[in-house]
């Protein structure tokens, strides 16, 4: 069962762990990569206990998202493109 | 005669401050739970499973009147009013002027000039109150949640300048935001910053995801309010008459709440805790309530699933199953995980079961101290070991997101 439900643009990101976390009830934090974003994972899990929670997302916002740049901030921070 | 019993009162009188002193110089301070950051204060970076003895805190002139434990770390208060901090420390949120974990208690120097009053531990922030009204924050500001209007994390506390010429009673730190109560001669309000999307600033009707400078939290205008309470995605307020006011994520699958309400008028709270989906609610007699999920306590083990008792609402207070009668002093509340200390407050006659901690709630971590990693649906015993200090009775209990303190002194009620 899922611990909780969290939206991607309220998940931070981490650029220790290339990371996106929202913390964890055990103290640790709930981590996805930007590839199983990409790859269309919605779980994101604890290191430190067998808890985990659905991310929300767009799979089109990450589905490009193999860029050279893998150090760009979540969504939320990015200047809105502009087509 | 009236000049005997005055005699007689003032010896009492001394006699109950000299064992008050004797108490004090024998404190006890017990951790268990999670551990890797090394929140526990005992030097290592493990779980415990069982109640530990800490030793490192004895050093510190006196004993502690106050512990606040957050995410993976936790701020004591000394008798003087001097501040020690340990465990993770990665977000600046322990107040040393660096960014590193911090495995025993550590004095915060750059607060020395001060008398600190109250203290906060939030998931990676901290908020520390002087006798003079200032308030101090530090650690992650990601979200504005130290309330000096911008979003920059702070390795040392800074006064929050907002306050400047304000009197701040008490801080409540919770997952992404902060909750401060301010008294003075322009009277009394309570004050949100930080993440404020599930409501949990209590200053708008508007979803909104976060403010960097404090903000009057509203619906509280009529009410004397005495304490405030934040954790997770909560807030809460306890005023004189004893009602509670809660807002943020709602509990029990509710929605959300972004304007204070009242729980219930029904029953008279004389304190609260809040977890991240649950709160313990306390009387004046002792009487121990709960808010929120009733399946609280399975998260380890998904197979498991309580019969929920069907409420027609959601948000209803109901007495917490399992206490078979015994009267609660103290109040505790984790992430996950609940705690409470037997015994009437109000009460200087202890009985047999007086002075005990019960645990119950998520136990992947050990954070119940039952000597296991199970999970609890109801009230379990927690023992301490008795070689130690057969007679000690536990005075307070403190809970982080997965990790408990307890802080016991020597027992009165051995002859009862």
């Amino acid at each position: 069962m899922s611990y909780d439900d969290v939206e991607i643009e309220d998940m931070e990101w981490n650029e220790e762990l290339q990371a996106f976390t929202y913390p964890c009830p055990c103290g640790d934090l709930f981590q996805i990569t930007r590839e199983e974003l990409r790859l269309g994972e919605e779980i994101a899990r604890c290191p430190s206990c067998s808890l985990y929670i659905t991310v929300i997302y767009n799979t089109e916002d990450f589905a490009d998202s193999n860029r050279k740049n893998k150090n760009i901030e979540p969504p939320k921070r990015q200047p809105v493109a502009v087509a | 005669m009236e000049e005997n019993e005055r005699i007689i009162e003032q010896n009492e009188k001394e006699e109950e401050e000299e064992e008050e002193v004797l108490v004090q110089q024998q404190q006890e301070v017990w951790s268990w739970g999670a551990g890797t950051e090394g929140q526990l204060g005992t030097g290592k970076l493990q779980d415990e499973h069982n109640p530990q003895l800490l030793n490192s805190l004895s050093s510190f002139a006196g004993p502690i009147p106050f512990l606040s434990c957050g995410g993976a770390h936790v701020i004591a208060l000394t008798p003087g009013g001097r501040v020690l901090t340990w465990g993770r420390g990665t977000s600046g949120q322990l107040g040393h002027g660096e960014m590193v974990n911090v495995l025993q208690p550590k004095p915060v120097e750059s607060l020395e000039g001060f008398v600190i009053t109250h203290v906060s531990a939030g998931w990676n922030h901290s908020g520390f109150v002087s006798d003079k009204g200032y308030l101090f924050t530090c650690g992650d500001g990601s979200f504005g949640q130290l309330g000096h209007g911008d979003c920059t994390s702070r390795f040392s506390p800074q006064k929050v300048s907002y306050f400047e010429l304000r009197h701040v009673t008490q801080i409540a730190c919770g997952m992404r935001h902060s909750v401060v109560l301010v008294k003075d001669h322009l009277g009394q309000q309570v004050h949100g910053f930080g993440f404020g999307k599930r409501g949990q600033l209590g200053i708008s009707n508007e979803r909104l995801q976060s403010v960097s400078l404090p903000q009057t939290s509203l619906g509280l205008n009529d009410v004397k309010i005495v304490s405030v309470y934040a954790n997770g995605d909560h807030s809460a307020a306890l005023c004189a008459e004893g009602q509670l006011y809660t807002w943020g994520r709602g509990f029990g699958g509710a929605s959300d709440v972004h304007i204070p309400q009242c729980v219930t008028t029904c029953l008279s709270f004389s304190t609260a805790a809040l977890g991240w989906n649950h709160a313990l609610l306390l009387t004046g007699d002792g009487e121990a309530f709960m808010l929120g999920d009733y399946g609280h306590g399975v998260l380890s083990d998904p197979q498991m699933t309580i019969s929920r008792k069907k409420e027609s609402d959601k948000d209803a207070v109901w007495r917490i199953p399992g206490l078979n009668g015994l009267k609660v002093r103290q109040i505790a509340a984790g992430a996950e995980h609940s705690a409470v200390v037997t015994g009437k407050s109000s009460s200087r006659i202890l009985f047999e079961n007086d002075g005990s901690v019960l645990t119950w709630g998520w136990g992947e971590h050990g954070q119940l101290g039952l000597g296991d990693t199970a999970d609890q649906t109801g009230p379990h015993v927690v023992s301490f070991d008795k070689l130690i200090a057969p007679q000690h009775l536990v005075g307070q209990v403190y809970c982080g997101s997965g990790f408990t303190y307890a802080i016991r002194t020597p027992g009165t009620n051995s002859n009862v």
